[in-house]
């Protein structure tokens, strides 16, 4: 497969799924831009792999989560910390029923964590597969997913 | 509950799916920066590296040998940013000192975007106007460069350097010339060198065969190959595509090893060939310019030759093709040769 066979048919897909990580579509392209640079550049690297879209997909999941850990030339601030300072609108009544309250919940989760989210309620994936792209054991994927859940919750029974 | 809500927030969200177009495009302007960048580190690191070897690594691995790579004139910028051309001179026989031709000359073209590397052959028949010499061919210019008493393939090249420029009207920035040794020893050096031929040739010097079809030439093969022009219907100008096919394979070899950016290595390769490599460096060492080189060759090299035409009048040879050849030569002076080579593919030499 060439890059641009790769590119044509799994980079709206991997858009995607940077939106469900990040929340925000401009904050997506800036993710998937980073990583498709380094996908093509080393695109032989990545070929060779057994599945170059199961790599990829480990390549944007890592670049998430560690987006502020690279060298300090690349640590740009590129997505706001939940601003406590300015606290969403808190019309209790009204955002039970707002459902996108969710989706600013997830903004605060750890990077982890909505990347598990993301994988298992928006990718389908199985715990073993996540695992896999997330590096770690498969008990830590579902505790990870429960301690989401938790959190989500909680918030649930706050807004109420 | 909960995970129903989630998955029904993520469904509601594609919506924000940025267009794909725009990232597409941003995507390969940031990979050609990048590539530019990336050359000049590596660039600067193989200079870095070729110094240490020079200092440390040469001496250690042959304490015998004191003779040293020539550097020939003509300084070009150390760390050129534009495009690059890289004159490869192929001697032939190993005869007398003072009666070589250079009959493979090849044009390494590297674009200023480093997206892909051209090998462009002039035939060593070209009829061409030698300075002081008059008309003659191509191949002869090296032979009336090497000057008396002494021979020197410095000099030989610096005259086909300047013919090659007033022909093709391109600044060569770099060169190096190779003798059947030189070519032996960086075969076997990069562990040997493949090429895909389209057509079976019987090697008219010696006993081998080289079939058709896909093989790895070690040092000696890679010379033999590198003689055949009996046999083959367009003679020198298919002798000429199977070095294309060589010198394409060779930069793959090198790039693959990864020989010119780890230290040890190029050490390694400099010793077993570095005095029978006569470089010109404009500033930069040949490995240097191999790694640029080595840049563009994420992608399959193209390989074309000079359009020429058979002339029927003394001396007999090839002419420019007065159809081709000037679009030619413009889109290589103006780095468009991706457009000429997608505008006429059927003059570009199939490697695979």
């Amino acid at each position: 497969m060439t890059y641009e066979e790769f590119a044509d048919s799994r980079l709206s897909a991997l858009l995607r799924y940077a939106v469900m990580l990040t929340g925000d579509p401009h904050q997506a392209q800036d993710l998937v831009q980073d990583t498709m640079v380094r996908v093509q550049l080393n695109w032989r690297r990545v070929a060779r792999t057994d599945s170059p879209e199961r790599y990829v997909r480990r390549m944007l999941t890592n670049q998430y989560v560690d987006w502020r850990r690279g060298s300090w030339a690349r640590r740009v601030l590129l997505r706001g910390e939940p601003d406590e300072a300015v606290p969403a609108p808190t019309d209790h009544a009204q955002s039970a029923v707002d459902r996108d309250q969710l989706w600013s919940w997830l903004s605060r989760l750890p990077r982890r964590q909505r990347a598990t989210l993301v994988l298992r309620y928006y990718e389908d994936l199985p715990d073993a597969e996540i695992a896999e792209i997330l590096g770690c054991a498969v008990g830590t994927v579902r505790s990870s997913i429960s301690r989401a859940l938790a959190t989500l919750r909680a918030e649930y029974v706050e807004a109420c | 509950m909960i995970e129903d809500d989630l998955r029904a927030a993520f469904a509601r969200h594609e919506t924000l799916t940025p267009p794909i177009g725009p990232v597409r495009a941003a995507i390969e302007r940031s990979v050609v920066r990048r590539r530019r960048r990336r050359f000049r580190l590596r660039l600067g690191g193989t200079a870095l590296a070729l110094v240490l070897a020079a200092l440390v690594g040469v001496p250690a691995f042959t304490p015998n040998r004191v003779e040293k790579v020539p550097l020939l004139s003509e300084s070009a910028p150390p760390t050129p940013t534009g495009a690059l051309n890289v004159l490869l001179l192929g001697l032939d026989a190993a005869g007398p000192a003072d009666a070589r031709r250079a009959d493979s000359i090849l044009l390494l073209h590297v674009p200023a975007d480093r997206s892909r590397l051209y090998v462009v052959s002039l035939p060593r028949d070209l009829v061409v106007s030698i300075p002081g010499h008059g008309k003659n061919k191509l191949n002869s210019s090296f032979f009336y460069g090497l000057g008396t008493p002494t021979a020197d393939l410095a000099r030989g090249y610096d005259l086909t350097r300047r013919v090659v420029t007033q022909v093709t009207g391109v600044r060569i920035d770099a060169g190096a010339v190779l003798t059947y040794r030189a070519v032996r020893k960086l075969t076997d050096a990069v562990g040997g060198v493949p090429v895909c031929l389209p057509t079976r040739i019987r090697s008219h010097h010696t006993p081998r065969v080289y079939p058709a079809g896909c093989q790895q030439l070690d040092g000696a093969a890679a010379v033999d190959l590198l003689r055949q022009r009996h046999g083959m219907p367009d003679a020198t100008l298919d002798r000429d595509r199977n070095a294309q096919r060589y010198a394409a394979g060779l930069l793959r070899r090198v790039d693959e090893r990864g020989m010119l950016t780890n230290p040890v290595l190029l050490a390694k390769l400099l010793t077993q060939v570095g005095s029978d490599v006569v470089t010109d460096t404009g500033g930069t060492p040949l490995p240097a310019l191999l790694s640029v080189a080595a840049q563009g060759t994420d992608t399959v090299p193209v390989a074309v030759g000079l359009p020429v035409r058979y002339t029927n009048e003394p001396p007999y040879g090839f002419q420019l093709d007065p159809r081709l050849a000037p679009g030619f030569l413009t889109a290589l002076r103006d780095d468009r040769l991706g457009g000429w080579t997608t505008a006429h593919p059927d003059l570009v030499t199939k490697l695979g």
